[in-house]
């Protein structure tokens, strides 16, 4: 019984924080895959493999770094199982133009769909940073790559995203 | 001393980047500030541009089964998540009680979640506060240059209240439009870093509300008869109980006038 009262405070307890780190982890599987349903797919694996292997997560400061590095993994099997070849970025917006071109946010529109065009390499270090917040030393741990790396990657990914967008470059360094 | 390029370079790699030697060259160059001034928008362009709605399939429900057990086939896969186990086509009565089971837990998280919603209006006061953050992300600067006081005690006008930070920096002041209501928006530098404080004498919580959303970490505290304290931190290294012994020291050096 009282095993039953533990099990259940910790399932709940898990379950809360699952609930609060999703929207995150959802928007980050999305720039990950720019593919709503392959996101939703790995975030769902990525919990369901949290959720077994819970017991390694000895602190729940670390969940949300945790989580990434999970949803890291899941993609990439999902990469290898799908054996996806080629990208069409062009049918990847089409696909997922009602979200990138919501009608209140039809300002974003233009630098998400230039966010589709980036590259992977630079896509990736560049949403750890910005929407999940690391710090270049995290994105160089997460990434396995050293600081320089990963900003030079982050100086390229901007680079080219701004061009991409219209935005006056020429004060630009160049590389 | 860093030039142009070398300032430019790493603004590109990090808008947000706290190295004083980027700071000095912004301060001496005003044509490297209107660069930086022009990233810094985008920067809060692509932040918002990032921070995509997606409506997911609901609620996330943990499996009945407890953590680290095996599949009931005996392999050590995934453990089954109600969802996809009602994809299968078998009719077992294993299956039916699978479906109750699950339909019982959906049925109770919707429950438990309507619960925290109604019970909760933190949860979007918290969702605007980080909303606002985005907006100003020249406002996380680590800096230990402090706002020019006749800029503070501007913002603190008529907000009935001072600060007593002791040698703590106040970095940043801005009186900031939040939810209908001018409202002082700080940036104070600790050891931590440096960390928001929003004061919402407007908003009424019954209790802490923490949140992590979109590499903000921070909690809601209410105070008594004086609304409530948002504190939020921009560090992923920077964990929630940290955030909440600063926000208690922010709510003890807040001296109330009125």
């Amino acid at each position: 019984m009282k095993d039953q009262v533990g099990g259940n405070q910790k399932r709940d307890r898990f379950q809360t924080l699952c609930q609060s780190l999703r929207p995150d982890l959802l928007r980050f599987a999305f720039w990950l895959s720019r593919d709503r349903a392959l996101a939703e797919d790995v975030v769902q694996e990525t919990m369901l493999r949290a959720w077994k292997a819970q017991d390694s997560l000895l602190d729940e400061a670390a969940a949300k770094p945790w989580f990434l590095t999970i949803i890291r993994r899941e993609y990439a099997r999902s990469f290898e199982r799908k054996r996806f070849v080629t990208v069409d970025v062009d049918e990847l917006i089409a696909r997922e133009e009602p979200m990138l071109a919501a009608a209140e946010e039809q300002d974003l529109a233009e630098l998400r769909n230039a966010m589709f065009k980036l590259p992977d390499e630079y896509r990736e270090p560049l949403v750890l940073q910005v929407l999940m917040g690391y710090s270049t030393a995290e994105i160089a741990s997460e990434l396995d790559l050293s600081s320089a790396a990963v900003l030079t990657r982050l100086f390229r990914a901007r680079k080219r995203l701004r061009a991409l967008c219209g935005e006056d470059t020429s004060l630009d360094p160049q590389e | 001393m860093m030039d142009h390029a070398q300032f430019r370079r790493a603004m590109l790699g990090d808008p947000n980047d706290p190295d004083p030697k980027l700071r000095a060259h912004r301060e001496d160059c005003r044509e490297c500030t209107v660069y930086a001034e022009r990233l810094l928008r985008f920067e809060s362009r692509l932040d918002r541009a990032l921070r995509v709605k997606l409506p997911g399939r609901g609620d996330w429900v943990a499996p009945e089964h407890s953590a680290g057990s095996t599949d009931a086939d005996g392999s050590d896969g995934v453990v089954p998540f109600p969802a996809k186990r009602s994809l299968r086509s078998s009719r077992s009565t294993t299956y039916r009680r699978g479906w109750l089971a699950m339909a019982a837990s959906v049925l109770v998280a919707v429950l438990v979640a309507g619960v925290l919603w109604v019970g909760a209006p933190g949860a979007s006061i918290a969702a605007d506060v980080v909303t606002h953050m985005a907006a100003e992300p020249g406002a996380w600067l680590k800096t230990d240059r402090p706002v020019p006081d006749v800029e503070l005690q501007k913002v603190l006008r008529n907000t009935h209240l001072r600060l007593a930070t002791g040698s703590a920096v106040i970095s940043y002041a801005s009186s900031c439009k939040f939810r209908g209501h001018h409202v002082p928006h700080l940036v104070i530098q600790t050891e931590s870093g440096p960390v928001t404080v929003m004061v919402l004498v407007h908003e009424h919580e019954s209790k802490p509300v923490q949140f992590d959303e979109q590499g903000y970490r921070g909690v809601i505290v209410p105070v008594p008869g004086h609304g409530s304290i948002a504190v939020l931190t921009h560090a992923a290294t920077t964990d929630i109980k940290t955030v909440e012994g600063i926000a208690a020291r922010v709510v003890d050096s807040i001296v109330w006038t009125g």
